[in-house]
């Protein structure tokens, strides 16, 4: 009796062996044909075969079919090809410089420099740029530029500096002024163009 | 006369485990060979090397070591793209 529950056991142990290779297989089977762009059926069902009285024949030759078979993967179009026009590999670098222009003067800068400096004053550096107005501070804010933008920080001038009417502190930092229409320095308004 | 017939059974039985094991291991190659040509050709064509087919030397488990790499491996040689019929 001891022997016929061990025995038993044995069998149910093998076969439940059986049973998770057979799902394993099954599973595998359907990422694999799926991967080879047919459907994961077909995987799973060759597997299944062998679990009927077909034996274990037909699932081989399915293998061999599977195995020189035509793959629908081999027909796409490549990984990411393009359907349409591509997209350009890098957006082009836009040359235009920047033009502040207003109350007699008319300032041109480009990306040549990092940063300029708006002052009222007269210029001490080269990236200096002189709005000569008494309301103007010396120096009056610095102007940023970089990958085709701009940006403007106000440098504690008691006349203020106003992005579209509204003022820019000091503790606000640099602000992008990119697409603002024209920036005020003290009194002196300036329309912002790219040239 | 006791120990010559146990000599006998003894050479016996060892020719005989021998030739059994020898018929084991030959189909064991053949059916081997049966699944590692069509493996071959699928792991080259994945993008893999084909002798990972080999695996399938491997008793009992070998079969599925190549099926896992097959599986769960990203295939190097690309793989049909899923979500275009709708279906991921």
């Amino acid at each position: 009796m001891a022997e016929l529950t061990a025995l038993a056991g044995l069998f149910g142990l093998s076969s439940a062996f059986a049973l998770v290779g057979a799902v394993l297989a099954g599973w595998m089977a359907w990422r694999i044909v799926e991967k080879a762009g047919l459907p994961g059926w077909a995987g799973l069902g060759a597997i299944l075969l062998t679990l009927t009285g077909i034996g274990s024949v037909v699932p081989l030759v399915l293998l061999w079919v599977f195995a020189f078979m035509r793959w629908p993967r081999d027909e796409e179009t490549p990984a990411g090809a393009p359907r349409a026009l591509a997209a350009p590999l890098k957006a082009l670098a836009d040359r235009r410089g920047w033009r502040l222009e207003g109350g007699g003067v008319a300032l041109s800068f480009d990306e040549s420099a990092p940063s300029y400096r708006l002052t009222g004053g007269p210029a001490e550096q080269p990236t200096d740029l002189v709005v000569p107005d008494a309301s103007v501070g010396r120096p009056h804010a610095r102007l940023l530029t970089a990958a085709n933008r701009l940006g403007l920080e106000d440098l504690g001038s008691p006349g203020g500096t106003y992005i579209d009417g509204a003022r820019l502190l000091p503790e606000h930092g640099p602000r992008d002024i990119s697409a603002v229409r024209s920036i005020r320095l003290g009194s002196v308004e300036l329309a912002l163009s790219r040239t | 006369m006791g120990p010559d017939i146990g000599a006998w059974l003894l050479s016996w039985a060892v020719g005989l485990g021998t030739a059994v094991l020898l018929v084991i291991v030959l189909v064991h190659l053949l059916v081997s060979l049966l699944l590692i040509i069509p493996s071959w050709r699928i792991l080259t064509r994945a993008g893999y090397s084909g002798a990972l087919s080999l695996f399938h030397l491997v008793p009992l488990i070998g079969s599925f070591i190549v099926m896992a790499i097959l599986a769960f491996g990203d295939w190097p040689a690309g793989e049909a793209r899923h979500g275009d019929g709708g279906r991921r």
